[in-house]
């Protein structure tokens, strides 16, 4: 008798396993028609919450979660609520793809994050079979060059970074002697490409161009290297604590060309870990430079001080644009996920914290940033020339 | 010229760090013949600790770092305590033990000072110094002192106490050992918080240096761990030759091979070890498993 009891249940487990697992076989595939008639939006959140990353991730979900609790008390997404779910890819690529197949099983119909370019790279192929757009906070090229319709930015590629950085340094100030120094991860080296190709644009080579590890401490070889080129700028292309070890060990080995670099320098991180002293006088390129430079800024900075008890900086108004787009791409593509979600954030104009977003084939909305320098620890902007 | 002696310099000041990491994992290895996984963790847990104490309860550096010692050894006590009814009955089941304590530790670490972590100001706030052009850091030369104190103090210890003497005879025999009347289990266990305390010595040394969050001890451990065995595992001074070789190593790999450095540091690694699988002061203490 219990024999056979054993054996219904197993056979009652083993059909509620079947059935499951067909309900949620292939989402992606007839996602917006089938997903699109009441309940919430289930949306995730995908971002480092753990690992030497995981400050980004925090400020990218405490944006989203800023733009997703705004909309939620304005009455949602036409009357259904937006539920935002937090998954922590751990900075690392592996974790990402199996986050993303997660996404893919569980009927999400858009994706915020990651704010590591290398993560992105790796879970865009899986996105793009799950039919589910993803806006993310990387600035690698390698991102649009997976040419996925799926993929947006939620702020300008290395590309534009490094473009505007070099016109400052070589157009405005004359600098001729630049040096780089970047480690070989994802971001580091789409930071390189980008840098080397916009001083190229201009007729100059580095005098010095040094690679690092993502895990490198020590960097005595490559800084004494530079030193003896006597550079006058010195182009930093690396995340936040890296570009902050980078820049300590470069001032203790008596290096004072300006130092340079694109948003991660820009971050509270990168002060604390390079000194203030040691940080004074880098230039910075940046598409949000601080919350006070308009009346947009400011309210962001208020809500999120309020809603977090903390001081808002880039990557939360970054990952707050981001959501935003996203909440109303499904406002306009009337709750429709998938291609149809993917066209009406690409048709998305939108006036956000870090300038007037307008989608391009690949994927980029925004296509300029402006120039700050860190004076007396704080980032302060540089006139316009 | 300039540039060798500068990675040398360099290559020298982390070298310290994981000498002091190969050492804890040395004596607990030549005392016990186990590799303690968690000896990273302990290292990060010791480098909050410290730079906790340092900077929000504003104790002195110098002070912190003792404090640190004693919370970690503690954790040593416990992990040792925790794995004791093991001891001489499994021991693959021990080196899995200690894996775990790693991640209960960084678990640990993440609950109570979060994922971000912190930079940690330099406690030596002087201008590095200038030998005919090679800067030095004050703060590196501390480390070195430091370390170098640690290791003789550790080898008097070893050499020339009673306790020292009866650790040394349970690596050698622990059967033998406990006929003579040494309490196996308590030799181990002052081995294990001997071993934590060096960690957090290694770790409150090194946050000043790099960004301290609870992710830290994965790097330092393996470093530290090679060098252990490059040195000869279970061997004190040859923990921290072997810890300075690979520092050393680490800097000049990086300068020459840049984004490939990591890649040769392991393989040159590997050669050496394939020549003397005994490391470089090669004695086997131990071998009980």
């Amino acid at each position: 008798m219990p024999r056979t009891a054993t054996a219904r249940l197993l056979l009652c487990a083993t059909a509620l396993a079947v059935a499951t697992a067909g309900a949620c076989s292939a989402p992606g595939s007839d996602s917006s028609s089938q997903e699109s008639s009441d309940g919430p939006f289930k949306i995730a959140v995908v971002n480092a919450q753990s690992g030497q990353l995981s400050s980004l991730g925090q400020w990218e979900w405490k944006g989203a979660k800023l733009a997703a609790d705004e909309w939620n008390a304005k009455g949602g997404i036409d009357g259904r609520t937006i539920e935002l779910e937090l998954f922590d890819d751990q900075g690392d690529p592996t974790v990402g793809t199996n986050i993303a197949r997660k996404l893919s099983s569980e009927g999400f119909v858009a994706m915020i994050g990651t704010a590591e370019s290398a993560v992105t790279v790796a879970m865009i192929p899986i996105l793009r079979q799950a039919k589910i757009p993803n806006i993310t906070s990387g600035q690698s090229p390698a991102i649009a060059e997976a040419g996925s319709p799926y993929a947006f930015y939620n702020g300008p590629t290395s590309n534009t970074y490094d473009e505007s950085l070099a016109r400052y340094l070589v157009d405005d100030k004359g600098h001729r002697k630049i040096a780089l120094i970047s480690n070989n991860g994802s971001y580091g080296k789409g930071e390189r490409d980008a840098f080397t190709s916009a001083l190229a644009d201009r007729g100059i080579t580095p005098v010095d161009d040094q690679v690092v590890t993502t895990d490198q401490k020590d960097f005595s070889a490559a800084l004494t290297s530079i030193r003896q080129k006597a550079p006058d700028v010195l182009f930093v292309g690396a995340e936040e604590v890296a570009a902050g070890l980078i820049v300590k060990q470069a001032r203790e080995l008596g290096i004072t060309a300006t130092i340079a670099g694109a948003a991660p320098m820009g971050t509270p991180v990168y002060l604390e870990t390079a000194g203030v002293t040691n940080a004074e006088g880098t230039v910075v390129s940046s598409p949000y430079l601080s919350n006070d430079t308009d009346e947009a800024s400011r309210a962001f900075a208020e809500a999120y001080q309020r809603a977090h008890g903390e001081e808002a900086e880039m990557h939360g108004a970054k990952a707050y644009d981001g959501a935003n787009i996203v909440f109303t791409a499904l406002e306009s593509s009337n709750g429709a996920g998938g291609a149809e979600l993917a066209e009406a954030i690409r048709g998305t104009e939108y006036d956000g914290l870090l300038g007037d977003f307008d989608f391009d084939e690949s994927g980029v909305g925004i296509h300029e940033t402006s120039i700050g320098v860190i004076t007396a620890g704080k980032l302060t902007a540089e006139p316009a020339s | 010229m300039e540039v060798f002696f500068q990675t040398l310099v360099g290559g020298l000041g982390f070298g310290a760090v994981y000498a002091l990491v190969a050492m804890g994992f040395s004596i607990v290895y030549r005392t016990m013949g186990l590799v303690n996984f968690a000896h990273g963790q302990v290292v990060m847990i010791g480098a909050y600790a410290a730079s906790t104490f340092y900077m929000t309860a504003h104790v002195p550096f110098f002070i912190s770092i003792p404090v640190a010692m004693v919370v970690t050894g503690l954790i040593g006590l416990v992990i040792e305590r925790v794995l004791r009814p093991l001891e001489n009955k499994d021991f693959d089941l021990m080196l899995i033990g200690t894996i775990g304590f790693g991640m209960v530790l960084e678990s640990l670490a993440t609950i109570i000072w979060g994922a971000t972590g912190h930079a940690v100001p330099s406690p030596v706030d002087t201008e590095p110094l200038d030998v005919f052009g090679i800067r030095i850091r004050t703060y590196s030369i501390v480390v070195l002192a430091v370390a170098a104190l640690a290791t003789v103090a550790l080898v008097l210890f070893l050499q020339r106490t009673k306790r020292g003497a009866a650790m040394q005879a349970v690596a050698m025999d622990h059967e033998a050992a406990t006929a003579v009347g040494i309490h196996v289990g308590r030799s181990n266990a002052v081995a294990f918080a001997i071993g934590a305390g060096l960690a957090a010595l290694a770790g409150a040394l090194v946050a000043p240096m790099l960004y301290v969050n609870p992710t830290l001890g994965g790097s330092l451990g393996i470093k530290g761990f090679a060098a252990a065995i490059l040195g000869g595992f279970g061997n004190i001074p040859g923990a921290v030759v072997g810890g300075l070789a690979i520092g050393v190593l680490d800097s000049y790999a990086a300068g020459r091979f840049q984004a490939y450095s990591e890649l040769v540091v392991f393989l040159v690694f590997t050669v050496i070890i394939m020549i003397k699988p005994t490391g470089l002061f090669g004695e086997r203490t131990v071998n009980r498993a």
